[in-house]
């Protein structure tokens, strides 16, 4: 039981890790990784969404009527990302401000309904709840090396916290100013998905 | 038929759970909420608007009361000694509300300037009105009796291409602002009198 | 014999004997003239430029190669072509660290993500160019690039001044002057008349196809000519246009590289023609001062889409109008 468990828990950190493996979630993935900070900060809405509506669905999987079950999860998914959204607005108002209009989106955030239709509606409490915590942090893992990739060379500092850096790399270097652009994301990306499969080849 | 009714009893129930959490959290937020928009939405907003005040709005804010209409103003001292009143309007966007803060002249009823504050637009088109002051700057020295429609409806602003839902949202704002000036001109001057 | 057995395989079934090898070296040759004359007019470091674009693209080639565990192929000199280009279009004062990225951007990210040779669908070169452009815009800038250096010429980017300062600044830039690679540009861009020579010495030996050169300079004329005939006080004469920036590099050398540029005689014309009719819009309403780059990355671009205009296969003639 306990070693199940941390296979559940561990596939979402390597094995299954979300935007790398399953290619799932792309959008906030693209568009919120300018810094570390913004990664940080949606991935951990992100894990606390997964985490809850993974409980809350697998503890209602025997309720639910399998016809509207996707309804149902996208009610309890809206429910807490509407909770994280006020949560955000009232606690970290600078980081809502950047993250704007892409937390509302994590309800139709692939990751979320993915675990929920392909794991919490099949599994029990305790299982589920470790999936989504470890899909959640590798989900958080991701945008934020995506992040750290992209700040350090496009900006040249990285920013895990309060908006100023902790790390700035002298004042000769000129920022590679394409990472932190649109094209530069998706060339990110596509390296990083590069070098994931270069690692999982061997 | 059996399936049927638990479809049914189970979703109700879930929305209306749900509805009843959002509810809760949100009151319980609010405050926090409003402190947050009044730091980082209102203040910038309202220093743009009166960058030569003379006393601080934001301190000196209160509440006016008419017909069961309340609104917060922000009254601010200009340095030429004119008397000025900033507020927040709504109107409806691309993506929800868009809050608009006027500053209106007191004594020649001139709007001084507006700014954007709460908006959830699409980042790069509708955010536009926001970021790109060309916009908003319209507004300025206009007469709180103008048309605020976009030219499409008969008035006298200019759409943002490509951002035409957000652009009537602003002047829509802008209109609900002229409604209240025009409901609650006379307790505001009483406030500032005060 | 009992058991021959006939060996069915794809067209083409015959080889102009020519190998990538021959091709690239060919290009070289060409490019040869307008990079020799760089070198004389911009001195050492134009030199330290083009050896460091050329050498930097090999390598980078060579790293790819081995870490993608493909055959090391900088023997055909695919890359040293990529790096020469690039060396050519920036200006001498490039930094280093600048020039071994541009080429990084060049042989990976527009050559080798996409499979290796043969399956770019950009112009290597131009990806790179367009990526520097878009993070250092201000390496490139050629009229800043040159302040240390002393021309007994206008020391000002044709495009540019025509951009900032209107058509006032054209009598200082004489078509002779333009021409002749008295300007100030990339290091292999300004020579014209060098860049023609090479250009004409790859079409006549087969290299590069003359429908896409000539298609390519139809469209900037003509474009250029209808917009100088209606308004000659806001807009500049067709010659102008043909002789500065990247033009003539464009027209001869990047917009006929084989993988990103059309197999059949209609799009060919086409692709080069809608080429320089971008160039010009770009100059003439756009923000950029040289269009050359964006527009045939345009082209590149739409390659695919246009190169479906192809002729009938024989025997397949059945229509049910």
């Amino acid at each position: 039981m306990a070693q199940s468990l941390v296979k559940e828990f561990t596939k979402g950190l390597w094995a299954e890790i979300p935007p790398f493996r399953l290619v799932l979630g792309l959008c906030p993935t693209l568009a919120v990784t300018k810094t570390v900070e913004n990664g940080i900060g949606m991935g951990v809405a992100t894990t606390f969404v997964l985490v809850f509506s993974n409980i809350l669905i697998s503890m209602l999987r025997n309720i639910i009527p399998s016809k509207v079950r996707i309804a149902c999860y996208i009610v309890i998914i809206a429910t807490f990302v509407t909770i994280v959204e006020f949560m955000m607005q009232a606690y970290t108002y600078e980081l809502f401000l950047k993250l704007g209009i892409f937390i509302p989106l994590i309800v139709v955030n692939c990751i979320v309904l993915g675990r929920a239709e392909a794991f919490a509606g099949k599994n029990t409490v305790i299982p589920s709840a470790a999936d989504g915590l470890g899909m959640g942090i590798g989900f958080t893992m991701s945008l934020a090396a995506l992040g750290a990739v992209r700040e350090l060379i496009g900006a040249g500092t990285l920013t895990v916290w309060g908006g100023s850096p902790i790390f700035e790399i002298g004042h000769g270097y000129i920022p590679f100013q394409f990472m932190v652009e649109a094209p530069g994301a998706f060339i990110g990306l596509g390296l990083m998905l590069c070098l994931m499969n270069l690692i999982g080849q061997k | 038929m059996r399936e049927m009714l638990s479809m049914i009893v189970v979703l109700t129930v879930l929305t209306a759970v749900s509805g009843g959490l959002l509810a809760a959290v949100e009151q319980t937020t609010r405050p926090q909420i409003e402190e947050q928009v009044l730091k980082f939405q209102k203040e910038p907003a309202i220093k743009e608007i009166f960058p030569d005040a003379t006393n601080n709005p934001i301190q000196e804010r209160a509440d006016v009361t008419a017909d069961g209409t309340t609104l917060q103003v922000f009254p601010a001292v200009l340095s030429n000694g004119k008397k000025a009143v900033a507020f927040e309007a709504k109107g409806t966007g691309f993506g929800g509300p868009v809050g608009l803060m006027v500053g209106i002249n007191i004594d020649t009823d001139e709007i001084i300037a507006v700014r954007v504050t709460t908006h959830s637009e699409t980042p790069g088109i509708g955010s536009r009105a926001k970021e790109d002051l060309s916009f908003v700057s319209q507004f300025a020295g206009k007469s709180m009796s103008a048309n605020f429609s976009l030219k499409k409806g008969g008035g006298d602003i200019d759409a943002m291409s490509g951002a035409t839902v957000t652009s009537g949202g602003v002047s829509q704002a802008a209109i609900a602002a002229q409604a209240l000036y025009k409901k609650l001109k006379p307790e505001i001057v009483k406030q500032i009198a005060n | 014999m009992t058991n021959t057995k006939l060996i069915v395989s794809h067209a083409p079934f015959w080889h102009s004997g020519d190998s990538l090898f021959q091709q690239n070296l060919n290009f070289l040759i060409a490019l040869v003239p307008a990079a020799l004359f760089g070198i004389f007019k911009f001195g050492a470091p134009a030199l330290g430029v083009l050896t460091l674009a050329t050498s930097s693209a090999m390598l980078w080639e060579v790293i790819m190669a081995i870490i993608s565990k493909q055959k090391i192929a900088i023997a055909d000199m695919e890359s040293a072509v990529i790096g020469l280009l690039f060396g050519m279009m920036v200006p001498a004062t490039m930094p280093w660290w600048v020039v071994i990225t541009g080429t990084f951007v060049a042989v990976v990210l527009g050559k080798y993500v996409f499979g290796g040779i043969g399956g770019n669908p950009f112009h290597p070169t131009l990806v790179g160019i367009a990526i520097l452009m878009m993070s250092w815009p201000a390496f490139l800038d050629f009229d800043t690039a040159y302040v240390s250096y002393q021309f007994d010429f206008t020391a000002l980017a044709p495009l540019a001044a025509l951009k900032s300062q209107g058509t006032s600044v054209l009598s200082s830039f004489s078509t002779y002057d333009l021409l002749m690679g008295n300007e100030v540009g990339g290091i292999g861009s300004t020579f014209g008349l060098g860049i023609i020579i090479g250009g004409i010495y790859l079409i006549l030996r087969g290299y590069t196809r003359w429908e896409i050169v000539v298609a390519f300079i139809a469209g900037i004329l003509i474009t250029a000519t209808l917009f100088y005939v209606l308004h000659p006080d806001t807009y500049a004469p067709p010659l102008f246009h043909l002789f500065s920036g990247y033009t003539l590099l464009g027209a001869f050398f990047l917009a006929v590289e084989n993988s990103s540029s059309p197999v059949h005689r209609i799009p060919m014309l086409v692709y080069g023609f809608l080429g320089g009719f971008m160039i010009i819009l770009v100059r003439n309403i756009g923000i950029y001062p040289d269009g050359t780059i964006l527009s045939i990355l345009l082209i590149n671009l739409i390659n695919p889409l246009i190169d479906v205009i192809k002729p009938k296969a024989l025997g397949k003639g059945v229509s049910h109008a």
